[in-house]
């Protein structure tokens, strides 16, 4: 490299002088612009009143699957401020807090905490009543820069409560605004809070619009100015569910006074077509601003209506968990099915005594029987043989201890314990085989929400195919018209041979049919139901009644799972209520009734 | 090692906190820009944060390397920039047009690349121990350096970034060694050829040219070929403009940034004069702006960041800015006298070039005195790309001033 040697100055003088007349040029320029013509400009940005204003799109309304509409929008109007406009904040919040019945400081504070850039409407009030509309539209001239505006609530026309089911709306937080900035979404809007309302936020959502508005001196709206590039609001789409209204209604009114909830499941393609968790809320409440006495009295309920109970109840399955142990003997090669057992009404391990549910006992029983009179003895002897490990693993195959992936909100998975489980509870070698009977039975560490045991019972009935369950039907854009389907995601459980289907499938025939099944409560008449019961106890009360099974027995179309807490047995109060519901279908033909039945009749 | 024993990490203190004070106000800027009302531009001060950040740790980074690297590197680093530049032609992305290369979510832009390293290119040939400038040769080889990523820029079409590469040539060749006289008549036809339309403004050109000459004291055999190819590019060019088409005619406007409104460019620039001139000499205040807040200003977060500072901080803010920058052109200025390498020099002259051009013709462009070209404000503008150049281009200005008593 070269090295220069005595530079020429010249040469950064020129440079400088360069530089210097440049600016010098460039600050003169704005010096002119900003001093000189300040005031001309300032009149004309004056006179640039046009503002964009924000389209709100409709949110998508949501229907059964026969199109009765089941969530809908009804106009109802929410406050804005517009800070430019403002200009007496004190006395106008005030007044205007005296009109919507809040504290002043309380719109400040909102005030405050939305503001962004001085044309930014603040939404400062929520669902305003009629009353308190007029009041400001009479006051407007007391009220500069408060403004409001269309800002839809939904409603619940069908009679249709399902609260868990169809959740709530709110305003966005601003954890999830940070989220959700890029996809659109700003300070004081409305998002899907919980249920399907969360879940399918993207598709009932819609698109924002825009368009340009001329305003006058008070920032009022003067006129729609177009060929600015406005944008209309894309309506948000259509949900059409699985749920069919009538079954739906006619299942909450008949679990009205009961506490837990029942789930049907179509077994064609694993939609919920009824599906009721009590006791429940009035989806209304959380339509409109709700106050801290209404909250916390539903917080606070001792029935804890806020808790869906078909996804997040943790419970013992009772003996309608038995059919996993059945399965996993009969495919181990462990029975064949025709042992026989006697049951004297009491097994003894050790210093226990482990009871069967019937006190004079069972007698000698093979596995049909055991399964028809849900004989406890004949399975607290059966795992014994069959071994937690295959216990664990037959569970597993079934899916028990995670979610079934269903489109419903928060589902919780449940829990299989295993050797590791119980190793880690109890201190490694120190539990006892006791548990292990217990598990028989379905009680014990076990856990299961009803959810699962409906999708239990739907493999069951399609024979190891099942598909995961959804309440969505199909997606209706309202402007086009245009449906889209979704195909269901099948589970396949693999490897259970036929004939242990073909027992199973008696079994539980033989638990609603047969003289001493113990569900016999459960038929409707005109079709064949295969079922089980389940009776788990509770330290906590009343034991927890379980009903799981498919209808009709030679055709399956409908799986269930009716379980009511603190119910008693499952024959005595969940299947009663599974009888009603057929019926109902039955009536209204929605069930096909198979050739082979309708020949008996 | 990356430094030797007599250099002292001292890096311009006047440099950096010059840049400092561009950068938070280019924050604040594109904060304002970015905040509020239309759904179709989103907040993007966090990646406009991010990228400053990325910017400081990649200036110091090159603040670190010796300068030897450059220069050793310099034709790598060129034969690699025309390499991306006629790749980018091929398989760039781009609406209509072709500057980028899209990997990921990340989007590249090779001129901006191409931009330093036909610097380092041109500043290692200009420095070359056997060179001298005002050698025909010499002086066609370093035109022809510059004039190849020119053209394959020009084809994209980015015009904004290619003025920039064009106007690095004279000013380091100068500084290189060029002599005043051989840069006048370099210019000269240029000037003829804009002043040509008019019988007036040519003939008033003409006399300046050649009387220039003549006080030069060069001789009838420098003076007369130059004057016939003056006189004969001033027939010629409006000859050849009016044999155009109107539709070559106007792309030719449109593309030198000449004509007025082909997309509304005119509008633009009037809500820009609006929003700078009624901010006034104090300003709106920031976020309270209502051309900025109500987005009468195109393209604000980038192109048109300085009407918001003009806007929203007024002529005080105008002129921090502007001082802010001439501080450092300022300072590389000295460095680049100081420097005892001179391949250092020249990149450090070239970086001062480009810095000013940006800066003049962006904020030029806001008060309507320099055409819409679409170059962004350093620091100011929104944009990834060009917070990284520039940050290399601070880098390296502060790596000759650490080392500026090295030869090598």
């Amino acid at each position: 490299m070269r090295s220069v040697q005595g530079f020429g100055r010249h040469k950064l003088l020129i440079f400088r002088i360069l530089l210097i007349l440049s600016f010098a040029g460039l600050i003169s320029r704005f010096a002119y612009v900003q001093l000189i013509e300040s005031e001309r400009y300032t009149r004309e940005s004056e006179k640039n009143r046009i503002r964009p204003i924000t389209l709100e799109p409709p949110r998508g309304i949501i229907r059964d699957r026969y199109r009765e509409i089941l969530v809908d929008n009804l106009p109802a109007y929410s406050v804005f401020a517009i800070p430019r406009e403002l200009t007496r904040r004190d006395t106008v919040f005030a007044a205007l807090a005296k009109i919507i019945n809040r504290q002043p400081a309380s719109l400040e504070k909102i005030f405050r905490r939305d503001r962004r850039g001085p044309f930014q409407r603040v939404k400062i009030a929520r669902h305003i009543g009629f009353q308190a509309l007029a009041h400001i539209e009479e006051n407007k001239l007391e009220l500069p820069g408060i403004v409001y505006g269309v800002d839809p609530r939904r409603y619940y026309p069908a009679g249709v409560r399902a609260p868990h089911l169809f959740g709530y709306l709110g305003e966005i937080d601003e954890k999830k605004l940070a989220q959700m900035r890029e996809h659109g979404y700003e300070r004081g809007d409305v998002i899907g809070k919980t249920g399907i309302e969360y879940i399918y936020e993207s598709v009932l959502r819609g698109k924002k619009g825009f368009r340009f508005v001329e305003v006058d001196a008070l920032g009022r709206e003067v006129t729609v100015l177009s060929g600015l590039g406005e944008k209309p609001a894309v309506p948000g789409k259509e949900l059409h569910l699985a749920i069919d209204a009538e079954l739906q209604r006619h299942l909450e009114r008949i679990m009205e006074d009961k506490r837990g909830g029942a789930v049907l499941i179509n077994t064609d393609n694993g939609e919920i077509i009824a599906l009721a968790s009590k006791p429940d809320y009035d989806p209304e409440i959380f339509t409109k601003p709700i106050s801290s006495k209404v909250w916390n009295a539903l917080r606070d309920n001792p029935d804890k209506p806020l808790y869906d109970r078909m996804v997040r109840s943790h419970v013992e399955p009772g003996s309608t968990y038995k059919l996993v142990l059945a399965i996993a003997a009969l495919e181990e090669g462990i029975i064949d099915g025709s042992e026989t057992v006697y049951c004297p009404g009491a097994y003894r391990l050790g210093r226990r005594v482990f009871k069967c549910w019937k006190k004079g006992g069972h007698g000698t029983v093979n596995l049909l029987q055991a399964i028809e009179g849900s004989c406890n003895v004949y399975f607290y002897r059966l795992i014994q043989k069959v071994g937690l490990e295959n216990w664990v693993k037959y569970s597993r195959k079934f899916n028990f201890g995670k979610t079934t992936g269903s489109d419903l909100y928060s589902e919780f998975p449940g829990l299989v314990p295993d050797a590791a489980y119980f190793d880690r509870k109890y201190g490694k070698g120190k539990w006892s085989k006791g548990l292990l009977l217990n598990l028989s039975v379905g009680q014990g560490d076990l856990l299961v929400t009803p959810l699962q045991m409906a999708t239990f019972a739907m493999y069951i009935a399609n024979r190891g195919l099942g598909f995961r369950p959804h309440v969505r039907k199909r997606i209706v854009d309202p402007v086009t018209g245009d449906e889209e389907y979704a195909i269901p995601d099948t589970v396949r459980i693999e490897g259970i041979s036929e004939r242990t289907w073909d027992i199973i499938h008696k079994g539980m025939f033989n638990v609603v049919n047969a003289p001493g099944g113990t569900a016999k409560g459960a038929n409707p008449g005109r079709v064949h139901v295969a079922g089980k019961t389940g009776t788990a106890q509770n330290p906590h009360g009343e034991d927890h009644a379980w009903f799981i099974g498919f209808v009709p027995y030679e055709q399956p179309q409908i799986a269930f799972c009716v379980f009511v807490e603190n119910g008693g047995s499952g024959g005595g109060v969940a299947a009663p209520i599974i009888r009603s519901v057929l019926r109902l279908l039955l009536r209204q033909n929605k069930i096909l009734i198979p050739q082979t039945v309708v020949a008996e009749e | 090692m990356l430094w030797d024993k007599q250099d002292r990490l001292k890096p311009d203190l006047a440099i950096i906190i010059a840049v400092a004070v561009l950068l938070v106000y280019g924050l604040m800027a594109v904060y304002s820009a970015t905040q509020s009302a239309n759904p179709i531009i989103q907040n993007n001060f966090g990646k406009q944060f991010i990228w400053m950040l990325v910017g400081i740790i990649v200036a110091s980074t090159i603040m670190l390397i010796p300068f030897k690297f450059f220069y050793d590197q310099a034709y790598l680093f060129y034969a690699v920039a025309i390499f991306l530049l006629i790749l980018v032609l091929i398989i760039g992305g781009g609406t209509g047009v072709k500057r980028w290369f899209y990997i990921g979510p990340l989007r590249l832009q090779p001129s901006e690349f191409a931009k330093l390293a036909t610097l380092f290119a041109l500043a290692k040939y200009a420095s070359g121990q056997q060179r001298d400038m005002n050698n025909l040769r010499d002086l066609a080889i370093a035109f022809l350096i510059v004039l190849v990523p020119t053209l394959l820029i020009i084809k994209e079409p980015d015009l904004g970034t290619a003025l920039v590469i064009m106007a690095i040539v004279l000013p380091v060749l100068f500084w290189a060694g060029l002599s005043l006289f051989t840069v006048f008549v370099l210019l000269a036809p240029l000037i003829v050829m804009v002043s040509a339309f008019t019988f007036t403004s040519f003939f008033i050109a003409m006399v300046t040219i050649t009387a220039v000459m003549i006080l030069s004291g060069r001789g009838p055999r420098v003076i007369i070929p130059n004057f016939l190819l003056n006189i004969f590019v001033g027939i010629m060019t409006p000859m050849l403009w009016g044999n155009l088409h109107a539709y070559q005619r106007s792309r030719i406007l449109t593309f030198l940034g000449i004509e007025k409104d082909p997309q509304g460019l005119g509008y633009q620039v009037l809500q820009s004069k609006v929003a700078i001139g009624s901010g006034g000499l104090w300003g709106k205040g920031w976020t309270e702006g209502t051309q900025t807040q109500l987005r009468f200003l195109p393209e604000q977060h980038t192109d048109f960041i300085f009407s918001v500072v003009g806007e929203e901080f007024g002529l005080f803010g105008v002129i921090v800015i502007l001082l802010a920058f001439l501080v450092i052109l300022w300072r590389a200025l000295n460095i680049a006298a100081d420097s005892k390498n001179a391949f250092a020099g020249l990149v450090v002259v070239g970086s001062v070039v480009i810095l000013a051009f940006h800066v003049l013709v962006n904020s030029g462009m806001t008060v309507g005195v320099m055409p819409v070209t679409g170059l962004p404000m350093p620091f100011l503008s929104y944009g990834g790309s060009a917070m990284l150049t520039n940050m290399v281009i601070i880098g390296l200005i502060l790596n000759a001033g650490i080392r500026k008593f090295n030869y090598v």
